[in-house]
């Protein structure tokens, strides 16, 4: 149901700004210099006001500075969807593991999402924390508080929060075009997924592979479910837990049709853990050799690359319909 | 005469420990991640206020209640230990391996999955765990007027081998994000320390630092064995008692505020009997003193090692302890 009403969302999104769109934009930054280039016929929005409060996604009222100057991302999604927006000027710290874009890797960094350094934090000076709000501890988020810095709480989960989090911080950095267009782009590149994929005669089960030992997989309430089924498979792990386990007996009766592995290792654990699938030719999977390894960093933070994963998934699930049509 | 000696030498040790706490407590709000400031606190103890206030909120918000808080579980946790061996007479008994810290953690862990604030709610039910968990414990070693070394040993493995399965069950049950807390909250976190909540344990742990002291002499009688403290006047059942639910109390406040610390209270005491003997009268204060200086470093070592981040104090305290703990077991077999 969540899967509707996301298409129904990212419809109307579409049906307003498909128009608008001289071509297809197959990565933000290429979004980004077509901003650029509005930019110039667009004068920036003298809506600032002497502070303002704004409700988060934990339903706080936060004072927020009119023009956020020095701002630390305490996860990794939050530092690329600052990025992806072009603001990364005003961002002064990052966690541990904000390893996207490559150039992120150059800011102090605050500990990890979940084990901040609140002196590091402090020390930096922040004007605004933005915070994940099922990652970030409370505790620290309410020390913050107390220092005297605000936090304000996005909710990046899947596709459609994570354009809501790109426009909600497009409206706290007075960059709305920059997130609107970054939006818009991200709405069409999921539009032209769904509209390659139309009419599907047939759904392979997939089995998406987030742990070795033990095996791990995604349930519904996960972006990577998301993902799944907006690419055209049927997510065989589907289910209210949300990273169920599984043994090899569950999974010689799953018999998944394609088998997708994302790992943080190397090249090296990938070929034992393909030599364990390879044990069991009766798997469909195993036997017509679509068992595929993906870079998990693609695959584990909720960042506007979703939609570079959606992307990789829907060529994995549908090669005879994508082909190397989407890039 | 005794008095006067007494006297002096409880007011020379009593000076020098609190001298070395003053130096833990001065390295502990100097050093931190973001660096030393070794001169400006030095600066801002002569001259007030540092006149720049990142600095000032970085050495009095977030390292001073840290290291105050450390100073008071230290202080509590070796009290416990303290207590513990001389009221089960085993010189190796303490909170964490006897399971009661297991138990109050199993109360705390239940209390915040169930979204309970700390107080009184998280707080009263890892009260609740530490008591049945000693309960069980005396109930299990009942019948021995001395309780065996051994056997008590066996019965707190047990009990902590039973708390850490009902604690992995507990966890394994939420499937929230509460759950990486719980697990680093776990090992013994400092971190979280703000100034409100070390005020409201101080001001829960310092009566019970009180009582104990107040008690101090008992436990001195206690050790001559129960018929000579009788014999002397003691109220046996009421000083036990007292001083096991005391004991409870502190530990189950340190451990609903910062999870597991284990082998704090072997250390300590059986350091400081080392130079200062056996008397409890001097003994309680040591503790408290030496303690919280000992923890204060510990946590200081922690957050200052390289690694991904800082680590929980309770890593260090058991890389110090355990080791410590094999050879006491081992010297006492022989």
């Amino acid at each position: 149901m969540q899967g509707s009403e996301l298409k129904n969302k990212a419809e109307q999104r579409e049906k307003k700004y498909a128009r608008r769109l001289l071509g297809p934009l197959t990565n933000y930054r290429r979004a980004l210099a077509v901003l650029l280039a509005m930019a110039v016929f667009c004068p920036a929005n003298p809506t600032a006001l002497a502070g303002r409060l704004s409700k988060d996604r934990l339903g706080r009222e936060v004072m927020l500075p009119d023009n956020p100057r020095r701002v630390v991302a305490l996860a990794p999604s939050i530092t690329e969807i600052i990025y992806a927006l072009g603001l990364e000027k005003h961002l002064v710290g990052a966690t541990l593991y904000s390893d996207y874009p490559a150039r992120a890797l150059g800011l102090p960094r605050v500990g990890s999402y979940v084990n901040l350094d609140l002196e590091k934090i402090v020390a930096l000076k922040p004007d605004l924390c933005i915070a994940i709000k099922d990652g970030n501890p409370k505790a620290i988020i309410d020390r913050l508080e107390d220092l005297k810095i605000p936090v304000y709480a996005v909710d990046p989960r899947n596709l459609d929060s994570v354009m809501d989090t790109i426009v909600s911080l497009g409206r706290l950095f007075n960059a709305r075009q920059r997130a609107d267009l970054l939006v818009r782009g991200m709405s069409f590149r999921i539009q032209r997924v769904k509209q390659t994929l139309v009419d599907l005669e047939h759904r392979p089960g997939v089995f998406f592979q987030i742990g070795v030992a033990p095996i791990v997989s995604v349930g519904t309430n996960t972006f990577i479910h998301e993902l799944i089924v907006l690419a055209g498979g049927e997510n065989l792990a589907a289910g209210s837990v949300p990273y169920p386990r599984y043994n090899w007996e569950h999974l010689l009766a799953l018999a998944p049709e394609i088998i997708i592995i994302t790992s943080m290792t190397k090249a090296a654990v990938f070929e034992q853990v393909k030599a364990q699938w390879d044990q069991w030719p009766q798997i469909p999977a195993v036997r017509d050799q679509r068992v595929y390894i993906e870079n998990s960093d693609l695959f584990d933070r909720p960042s506007p690359r979703l939609v570079d994963a959606l992307e990789v998934l829907a060529r994995l699930i549908h090669p005879e319909r994508v082909g190397d049509g989407l890039k | 005469m005794m008095r006067v000696s007494l006297l002096k030498r409880l007011t020379v040790i009593s000076a020098l420990l609190a001298l070395i706490l003053a130096l833990a407590v001065g390295l502990g709000i100097s050093i931190g991640s973001t660096g030393n400031y070794l001169k400006e606190v030095l600066a801002a103890l002569f001259k007030g206020q540092p006149a720049d206030s990142v600095l000032a909120t970085i050495i009095w918000q977030i390292r001073l209640p840290r290291v105050i808080l450390a100073f008071l579980v230290g202080a509590a946790l070796s009290l416990g230990g303290l207590v513990f061996q001389a009221l089960l007479r085993n010189p190796l008994a303490e909170p964490y391996i006897l399971g009661i810290s297991g138990g109050s953690a199993i109360g705390a862990i239940g209390g915040i999955i169930l979204g309970f604030s700390y107080f009184p709610g998280v707080g009263l039910l890892s009260f609740a765990g530490s008591i049945a968990t000693l309960a069980l414990l005396l109930f299990m070693s009942s019948g021995q007027t001395v309780l065996k070394k051994d056997s008590l040993l066996l019965s707190g493995v047990m009990v902590n081998a039973f708390c850490a399965a009902v604690i992995m069950f507990l966890v394994s049950l939420t499937r929230d994000s509460r759950l990486h807390n719980i697990i680093f909250w776990l090992m013994g976190d400092l971190s979280m320390a703000d100034t409100k909540q070390v005020g409201l344990l101080a001001l829960a742990l310092v009566p019970c630092f009180l009582t104990v002291f107040w008690l101090s002499n008992r436990m001195n009688l206690l050790l001559l064995g129960q018929e000579t403290a009788q014999s002397l006047g003691v109220n046996i059942k009421f000083t036990t008692l007292a001083l096991l639910i005391t004991t409870s109390f502190m530990v189950s406040g340190t451990v609903s505020f910062c999870g597991l610390i284990g082998f704090v209270g072997l250390v300590m005491p059986h350091l400081l009997r080392l130079f200062i003997g056996p008397d409890h009268r001097i003994l309680v204060p040591a503790c408290i003193l030496g303690g919280g200086a000992y923890l204060v470093l510990c946590d200081l070592l922690a957050r200052t090692l390289p690694g991904q981040g800082e680590m929980p104090a309770g890593v260090v305290t058991a890389l110090i302890g355990a080791p410590l703990f094999i050879y006491l077991l081992k010297r006492s077999r022989k």
